[in-house]
């Protein structure tokens, strides 16, 4: 039982970075190599934003890292991304590699390298038998979860513009000569992407220390996204899902140092056996 | 035969456009530098001199990069293990088994082409960014069989293994000077080799294969032996310079060896120019020179030590706006900036060019 809560709880996680490399992936076939450095560069925003509003208001610090990280998303967007339509899709990733480092640069020079948690809440609701507790910030990790890929799911299959981003992402030209605004679409994604990243990042914050080596959750991720299939949002939730287990049970059963190995040695079973992944489109591997 | 070949549309015969160095304006250049080169030790200081011997480290490197990525178009994010094995062969031979130079260096760069055949087979089935992660995945398993490695190798496990000077003979090879005459015959002996490589059959195979491999594969190339063969070629260089790297600094150790200094190595080719060997000396020299050039830079800063770890972050942060900037406003590279003003000197007193001159080296 605790061990489900534990692998559920971790798997909302990698599902939460997994959905914004596939959205970005979708719109664009671009493969962000920075989600993990967004995500935590997102985390310390939060705490940034936090400590400016001195916790009086919860609700201004979530808006501002919210509104934060979308414009971020947009900026990227605008001033790095679009100037690479119509280059391979590795200078795109190459880019993002560049933003990465960047990003990770900035975690040492604005916060100084400074290793901070994030305090939302450390209520513990429920304690399990074997030492193990369920605490209300696994509630809220596990809730933010589900909320956002059913938000995700409505804005896909109930609104225009959900409408229109499927169809930008399956054929740009297309789209945008049925009048699509292909532009806001991929600027749409970059920002959604970005917010979720921030969004887990936080979600990671709550639950262990931050620093600029915390960015490795992007591998996890970015594995995520492999196993359950590059341009597949249902793919990203079981990727994370698997991914989260595998790497607990390793840790539990096996060997915690060895736990840290088990996203890269999935990358490889899954690169090697189904490397479209789990629901992921099969001809995107003759695109790249 | 004419004596003086101005311009590329005057060369006759192919012997005469596979030169190495076909104007003489670049012979001079080439010649200057190597003088340069040659007498620097004697005026230079022994910080200057250890910054050099860094660069050149760098240029084996990123030489063997160069020919992967650059010519065969294979992205690689596992050049940092592909030197952590160099490294670690070294080391093992040589503090375990007690090897001479010899035999270490030779069996490095062996190991090292074993291992880039086995992190090349993947490309045989991937492009681009799929073979990129794939890589990602090989750099992070080398790298984690290597730190349980140096974690059961005994006493000296967290500090590294350590490597004695190595010695050719009576000469040992220790001091600053030593090592800069050492590293520049090997960095050059590296230079030749893949500029070799680049002009003949192997290096145009690579070229044809990064464009299209299809049509590559068309034409009668065997895509997969060269597409290993430039893994193999690539790994073997990275192994060199991993080797060298390790009996330069006298300890090995696994932490040395991150996914960053991949990325670094990728950068250097990227803002040399990829595909050009001369582009990937360029970009080595810049990319090892700039994170020192901001700390010299920093130190000049009244009351700098206020700004904590801002130095150090604007150092790393530098390798990305690097890559980010050429990227995007000089994708072919510092080789390119070259390229136009020789062309500018080469046409004048004209101004067009017409035709496409074959790509200068």
């Amino acid at each position: 039982m605790e061990l489900l809560v534990s692998i559920l709880v971790l798997g909302a996680t990698h599902a939460l970075l997994a959905a914004g490399i596939v959205i970005v992936y979708k719109a664009s076939r671009i493969v962000n190599f920075a989600h993990g450095e967004l995500a935590i560069v997102g985390a310390y925003v939060f705490y940034s934003a936090g400590l400016i509003t001195q916790g009086q208001s919860l609700l201004l610090t979530i808006a501002a890292t919210a509104a934060i990280s979308a414009l971020f998303g947009v900026a990227i967007y605008v001033a790095l991304m679009r100037r690479l339509v119509g280059q391979p899709t590795f200078v795109a990733a190459m880019v993002t590699i560049g933003l990465a480092i960047i990003l990770k640069a900035a975690i040492v020079v604005v916060w100084q390298s400074k290793s901070v948690g994030i305090n939302l809440t450390r209520q513990t609701l429920y304690s399990f038998p074997g030492g193990g507790r369920l605490t209300l910030v696994d509630v809220i990790t596990v809730t933010c979860c589900i909320a956002f890929f059913t938000a995700l799911f409505a804005f896909f299959n109930y609104t225009r513009l959900g409408r229109q981003f499927r169809g930008a992402a399956e054929n740009p030209l297309l789209a945008s000569q049925r009048q699509v605004n292909v532009n806001l679409i991929l600027a749409l994604a970059w920002a959604t992407a970005v917010f979720s990243a921030s969004l887990a990042g936080v979600l990671f914050g709550s639950r262990s220390m931050l620093s600029p080596q915390s960015t490795i959750i992007g591998l996890s991720g970015l594995t995520a996204a492999l196993v359950g299939g590059l341009d597949s949002l249902r793919g990203a939730v079981i990727g994370g899902m698997l991914v989260a287990a595998a790497t607990y049970i390793t840790a539990r059963l096996i060997d915690p140092a060895l736990s840290e190995a088990v996203p890269f040695a999935i990358l490889l079973i899954v690169m090697t056996w189904r490397p479209w992944g789990i629901y992921g489109t099969p001809e995107e591997l003759n695109r790249v | 035969m004419a004596m003086f070949s101005g311009s590329p549309y005057l060369r006759v015969s192919y012997a005469e456009t596979n030169r190495i160095l076909p104007e003489p304006y670049q012979r001079v250049l080439v010649g200057a530098v190597a003088v340069a080169a040659l007498v620097l030790p004697a005026v230079g200081n022994a910080y200057l001199i250890y910054l050099l011997n860094l660069t050149f480290l760098a240029i084996i490197g990123s030489v063997g990069l160069n020919l992967l990525t650059g010519y065969c178009g294979q992205v690689s994010l596992g050049h940092a293990s592909f030197l952590a094995i160099g490294a670690f062969v070294t080391a093992i031979l040589a503090n375990r088994y007690g090897a001479p130079v010899w035999q270490a260096l030779p069996a490095a760069c062996l190991v090292g082409a074993g291992v880039g055949f086995v992190v090349g087979l993947p490309a045989l089935r991937f492009r681009g960014i799929y073979l990129a992660i794939t890589t990602l995945a090989m750099h992070y398993a080398i790298i984690f069989i290597l730190t349980t490695y140096q974690a059961n190798f005994g006493s000296s496990a967290t500090a590294g293994i350590s490597v004695p000077a190595p010695a050719l003979g009576p000469y040992e090879i220790n001091s600053g000077r030593a090592w800069y005459y050492t590293l520049l015959l090997v960095s050059f002996g590296v230079v030749l080799f893949s500029l070799n490589l680049s002009r003949g059959y192997i290096g145009r195979a690579w070229v044809a294969i990064r464009d299209r491999d299809i049509a590559a594969a068309s034409v009668g190339i065997p895509v997969a032996r060269f597409k290993l063969l430039a893994f193999v070629c690539s790994a073997a260089l990275a192994a060199l310079a991993g080797s060298l790297g390790a009996y330069f600094t006298g300890v090995v150790t696994v932490e040395a060896y991150t996914l960053e200094l991949a990325i670094i190595y990728l950068a250097m080719i990227i803002v040399g120019g990829m595909g050009s060997v001369a582009g990937a000396v360029l970009g080595a020299i810049f990319m090892t020179l700039l994170p020192f050039g901001i700390e010299r830079a920093f130190e000049a800063v009244p009351h700098a030590w206020r700004l904590g770890t801002t130095s150090y972050g604007l150092q790393e942060a530098a390798t990305g706006v690097a890559i980010i900037f050429f990227l995007l406003f000089e994708p072919k590279g510092l080789i390119e900036i070259y390229r136009r003003i020789a062309e500018y000197f080469e046409r004048w007193p004209f101004r067009y060019r017409e035709l496409q001159p074959a790509e200068r080296r």
